[in-house]
C-alpha cells in the first residue's frame, strides 16, 4: 500500500490515439500529450434518491456516469495542430485541434504511475472537446484545457 | 545580444539629443576608490546585469517553463549645484529606454537618488522578465 507520486516526471502519462492500439500507453504510434499542467478523471455517477414512508433516511440509487478526462497543457505546436508527417494514428496527424474539429472518436489510456509493465491505468473512448487556448502578456505561453467527453465505460487497467 | 547591450544602446539613442550627456560602455567600477560615474560627471555607466530564473509553469512530465529576471542598474551623477537645465528630460529618456528592450512580457525602471557632499548621484533599476 503506498500512495501514487508523480513528481519524477515521467509518473502521469496521457496516451490518445485513433484506435485502442494507438491510444496505448507506450504504443509505437500513440500520442501522448507532452506539459500537462494538471489532469483529473471524473468518473462521477449521477445518483437518484427517494423517501419510504418506513426509514427516516432517503434511499439512493447510482445512475450512469458521466466519465471525463479533464486536463490543462502548454500548447504543443505538432501535438495541438498535428504533424502530418506523423505515424499512423489520425490524432498524431491531425493533432487535438483537427480532432475537435473533426469529432474523431479517439482512444485514450491514462496512466498513473508510468509506463512500466505492471503500472495502472484507466481506459476508454471519447470526444475531444473543450479546447480553449489563451494567452496573454501576463501569461506568455499558449495554455489550453482539453476535455475527453467519455463514450461509454471507464476501464481500469495495467501496462 | 545582453539586455545590457540592448539597453546601452537604448540609452544611446535616447540622449543623443543631449550633448551634456555621454554613456560608456565601460562597467562602473572603482578607480582610485572613486566610483567612475562619480569621477566622469554626466556620463551613465551601465552596471553588469543579474539573472534570476524562476519557474513559470511545472508541468507533469517535467518539463517545466521558466522566466527569466534581469536586472540592470545604471548610474548618472551630476553637479548638484548646478543642475543642467534638460536632466529632467534626461532622467526621463533613461527611463523610457526600457521601452525598447524587445521580447520581453514585462518591464519596469525606476530610480533614486542620493546626494554625498556636492554631488547627486542617480541611481536607475531596469527589470526585464523574458520566457
Amino acid at each position: 500500500m503506498a500512495v501514487i507520486n508523480v513528481t519524477d516526471g515521467s509518473s502521469c502519462i496521457l496516451a490518445i490515439g485513433n484506435t485502442a492500439v494507438n491510444g496505448a500507453i507506450g504504443g509505437v504510434n500513440a500520442l501522448e500529450v507532452p506539459f500537462i499542467n494538471d489532469i483529473t478523471v471524473n468518473a462521477s455517477t449521477g445518483v437518484t434518491r427517494y423517501k419510504v414512508l418506513d426509514s427516516s433516511s432517503e434511499k439512493a440509487f447510482t445512475t450512469p456516469s458521466t466519465n471525463q478526462i479533464t486536463l490543462n497543457c502548454l500548447v504543443d505546436e505538432d501535438v495541438f495542430f498535428g504533424n502530418a508527417g506523423g505515424t499512423g494514428n489520425k490524432v498524431v496527424n491531425d493533432g487535438l485541434f483537427g480532432a475537435s474539429n473533426d469529432k474523431t472518436l479517439v482512444y485514450f489510456e491514462v496512466g498513473f504511475e508510468g509506463s512500466a509493465s505492471g503500472d495502472k491505468t484507466i481506459s476508454g473512448q471519447g470526444y475531444i472537446s473543450g479546447l480553449a487556448p489563451t494567452v496573454s502578456m501576463e501569461q506568455a505561453v499558449w495554455q489550453t484545457p482539453v476535455t475527453i467527453e467519455v463514450d461509454g465505460n471507464l476501464t481500469a487497467g495495467s501496462i | 545580444m545582453s539586455k545590457r547591450t540592448d539597453l546601452i544602446s537604448q540609452i544611446t539613442t535616447n540622449i543623443a539629443a543631449h550633448t551634456s550627456f555621454a554613456i560608456n560602455e565601460e562597467l562602473p567600477f572603482l578607480s582610485g576608490g572613486i566610483p567612475l560615474y562619480e569621477k566622469n560627471m554626466r556620463t551613465i555607466y551601465v552596471d553588469e546585469q543579474q539573472i534570476a530564473v524562476d519557474e513559470l509553469y511545472d508541468t507533469l512530465d517535467g518539463q517545466a517553463v521558466n522566466q527569466t529576471t534581469t536586472t540592470i542598474n545604471a548610474y548618472l551623477s551630476v553637479d548638484a549645484k548646478e543642475q543642467l537645465t534638460d536632466i529632467d528630460t534626461v532622467v526621463a529618456n533613461l527611463l523610457v529606454a526600457r521601452n525598447g528592450i524587445a521580447n520581453t512580457i514585462e518591464s519596469t525602471s525606476d530610480y533614486e537618488t542620493d546626494i554625498v557632499n556636492d554631488v547627486i548621484t542617480y541611481t536607475f533599476e531596469y527589470n526585464f522578465i523574458t520566457v
